[in-house]
């Protein structure tokens, strides 16, 4: 096998570039200019991280000093059965809430992006749920779903079927939170809608000069040409659905008997009202490692569903 | 900003005799000096500029905020030297997070209202401060001033940690006229013939339940709500929950778990799902209105409550006509138990006037503020020259104060205090829920309590 050497001719040596005193003067403003956020980024984000990790470590209350106690607190982790619960409780809420929440956006950007004279009307009532506080949503729920005058079961029960204790039985309450999510659909249908806009209508007309149906071409074109758009709302959803708090906070408290204690309310209270501050710590750092897993399987797994052609 | 010393910068402007430049730099100067001088005077009452200022949070609601800010205005009124300001803060009994953070961070307050079955957890994690100093100066004698166990709740390691504010008792109370209309005998449930046994209890309450459909319209009692909790039952029936000896926390001492096996029958006999979509969110944690109170709304006959609700009653159904009597026994010829909580007033670290804090708070948990408080709230004292003075309590007040607090039990203080209750609760819901049987649902609290009291033990409790 004949082999070629390549080498540099002589003379013509890659050299370092001298930043001119202009560009040094450039570099240092666009740094300054910068400044407020780098200095932001490492003061509330960079920091905190390094903090979080290394507390975790330690047998902490949030105040004296610290006990290094090595890996004990992810020990603890695996004999606690609150921890699995709370998981658990955290991912079954997170696997409906986002595809779920996908469907919803989706139908109500359709909605939104129809050619109707009053539709500037229909997307403002379709969007304003999704402004509501989660505080002021969770109240609103409270009364909505309130087991005897709520008129959630007003409605069922006028129908013949029994009422349901919504925040109150085990059974109902993560599935009455995934409902409750979807209320805040409005925001992603907006980025949705911006996805519709784009699409060319070329391609629609083309379909359906070939005959292709309103179900072929949502399929075949609107679907294909949003997924990077949905693959987005998978990977924020991934992350807020994994978070979920104030809802249960306000409404629950994790309850009844944990079936609503989501990880970071388990996380809270460690940190709050436990004292337990090495444990809340390690706590979210394994939450950070599980949701760095799951976004990167997502991320991974788009290579066979998103489609990046132009639009 | 003053409009004449404005009205002069924009003349000045109008006649060119200064810049625009020139003109937007004072006004921004008057602005901000104005704001400045603004924000001190708004936030310090004219008469106590120079006086010191201690800054007092509380997460209580009303109607008890109003006794605790007529108590900072009585305070107030007699020490023009100090000004204490009062703000309502987030939190609850366990969640103290408001806290945290901000001694943390520098900014907590003087003087916090604490729930007191949780100081021994606060001092333990070092959120507080240790008042033995502060006492020895002032000359106050606790275990003298107060009633034993609000002193035992409020020391940690054999320092005094709080200034135990009030206290409490739990009962029975009842509706005489929904129990006529129901065809029972208000006359069973007089306390002076003594408690009824549970059984009796359920009798009783079983004539007043009314079904609408597949839910209930109306009840006699459901014995987890309001102040049905795990230590209630607990009590009754004569369990323990800690083991000062051997360190162990006992929830599932034969005694605690018969209180339990009480509910879960309750539950089991009327169904559980149909009993709580009938009290509904008002099992959540979310404070309701208390107007809309089942007892208050005259859809519930009998409550498991505290000596609160008198005031409730007064201030939103002044029509019921209602009683009081001791909380059931298992058997006839067992004693009434009954539990007594209550807050305190603590000086967590950092607190920047920490003197003046401890003279407000000996004010506020002394005889004086106490005073105050009891009439206002129906809460009980604890300073006990304050139990024998008839002025602060009406009949059925009295009830509470004579007859109850003298037994009353108390929450262990254990320094996992909040742990320990959401263990618990957790294990509670699950057996009037009927998703556990009482034994292994209590046994399951064990496991979870035990491993993190452990580095604490031995514990002497009020050591």
């Amino acid at each position: 096998m004949n082999s070629v050497t390549v080498t540099s001719p002589p003379g013509n040596a890659p050299t370092r570039h001298r930043m001119t005193r202009n560009e040094w003067r450039n570099l240092r403003n666009g740094l300054l200019f910068i400044s407020p956020w780098i200095i932001g980024f490492l003061a509330f984000l960079v920091y905190p991280i390094y903090y979080t990790v290394r507390i975790s470590f330690t047998k902490y209350t949030g105040f004296g000093p610290a006990t290094w106690i090595g890996l004990d607190n992810y020990h603890r982790m695996i004999n606690d059965p609150i921890f699995w619960k709370a998981l658990w409780n955290t991912v079954y809420y997170t696997a409906l809430a986002v595809p779920i929440g996908v469907v919803v956006a989706m139908g109500l950007a359709l909605c939104m992006n129809q050619r109707l004279p009053e539709v500037p009307l229909y997307r403002a009532i379709l969007f304003i749920p999704s402004i509501i506080p989660g505080f002021a949503l969770s109240l609103i729920f409270l009364i909505l779903m309130d087991p005897t005058q709520g008129i959630f079961n007003r409605i069922i029960t006028s129908v013949g079927l029994p009422g349901i204790n919504w925040f109150g039985d085990p059974a109902w309450v993560k599935a009455t939170f995934v409902f409750m999510a979807q209320f805040g659909a409005g925001q992603v249908a907006l980025i949705f809608l911006a996805s519709l806009k784009a699409i060319p209508a070329s391609l629609h007309e083309a379909a359906m000069m070939d005959g292709a149906s309103a179900m072929n071409r949502f399929w075949n074109i609107t679907v294909p040409l949003m997924t990077p758009v949905i693959l987005y709302d998978l990977i924020l959803g991934l992350s807020l659905g994994l978070q979920i708090f104030t809802q249960a906070y306000i409404i629950t408290q994790g309850g009844p008997i944990d079936s609503s204690r989501f990880y970071v309310l388990y996380l809270y209270d460690n940190a709050f009202k436990y004292g337990q501050m090495g444990y809340a710590s390690a706590l979210s750092v394994v939450l950070f490692v599980i949701t760095f897993v799951l976004a990167a399987l997502i991320f991974w797994s788009s290579n066979r569903w998103v489609n990046y052609d132009t639009m | 900003m003053s409009d004449e010393a404005f009205g002069d910068l924009i003349a000045r402007l109008r006649s060119r005799k200064i810049s625009r430049r020139r003109f937007m730099q004072d006004a921004a100067a008057l602005g901000v000096s104005a704001s400045l001088a603004g924000a001190v005077i708004q936030s310090m009452p004219a008469a106590a500029q120079s006086a010191k200022q201690v800054t007092f949070w509380t997460s209580h609601t009303e109607p008890d905020l109003t006794g605790l800010k007529m108590i900072v205005d009585a305070f107030n009124k007699a020490n023009p030297d100090t000004v204490v300001k009062m703000v309502q803060v987030v939190g609850s009994e366990t969640d103290t997070s408001k806290l945290m953070t901000a001694v943390r961070g520098g900014t907590g307050p003087d003087v916090y209202m604490l729930d007191r079955f949780t100081v021994a957890q606060r001092a333990n994690e070092g959120v507080i401060q240790d008042l033995s100093s502060y006492l020895s100066k002032d000359s106050v004698d606790l275990k003298t001033r107060d009633i034993s166990f609000a002193v035992e709740e409020a020391t940690w390691d054999g320092k005094v940690y709080a200034l135990p504010f009030d206290t409490d008792a739990r009962a029975i109370y009842y509706n005489k006229t929904m129990l006529k209309d129901a065809g029972a005998d208000p006359a069973e449930l007089d306390s002076a013939k003594g408690p009824v046994t549970f059984d009796t209890l359920n009798g009783l309450a079983t004539k007043v339940n009314k079904s609408a459909g597949n839910n209930f319209s109306q009840m006699g009692f459901v014995p987890w709500f309001d102040q049905g909790w795990h230590y209630t039952y607990g009590f009754a029936f004569g369990g323990n929950f800690f083991d000062e000896a051997s360190c162990k926390v006992t929830p599932a001492n034969d005694q605690v778990v018969a209180g339990h096996q009480y509910l879960y029958d309750y539950a089991k006999t009327l169904g559980a799902q149909k009993i709580n979509a009938f009290i509904g969110n008002f099992m959540g944690s979310t404070p309701y209105p208390p107007q809309t109170h089942p007892f208050i709304t005259k859809k519930l006959a009998m409550v498991l409550t505290g000596d609160w609700f008198i005031k409730n009653l007064k201030q939103y159904a002044p029509d019921i006509d209602y009683g009081i009597t001791y909380i059931p026994i298992p058997k006839a010829g067992d004693k009434s138990v009954t539990w007594a909580g209550g807050w305190s007033l603590v000086i967590p670290q950092g607190a920047k006037e920490p003197d003046a804090a401890f003279k407000f708070m000996n004010f506020a948990a002394g005889p004086d503020g106490q005073k105050i408080y009891t009439v206002q709230t129906s809460h009980l004292p604890t300073v006990k020259a304050l139990e024998a003075d008839a002025s602060l309590y009406d009949a059925r007040h009295t009830f509470f104060v004579k007859d109850l607090l003298p037994t009353a039990r108390n929450r262990p203080p254990l320094p996992v205090g909040a742990l320990y209750w959401d263990s618990l609760t957790s294990a509670w819901q699950a057996i009037y829920l009927n998703q556990q049987e009482p034994k292994p649902a209590l046994e399951g609290v064990v496991g979870k309590v035990q491993p993190q009291l452990q580095p604490s033990c031995p514990i002497k409790i009020g050591g």
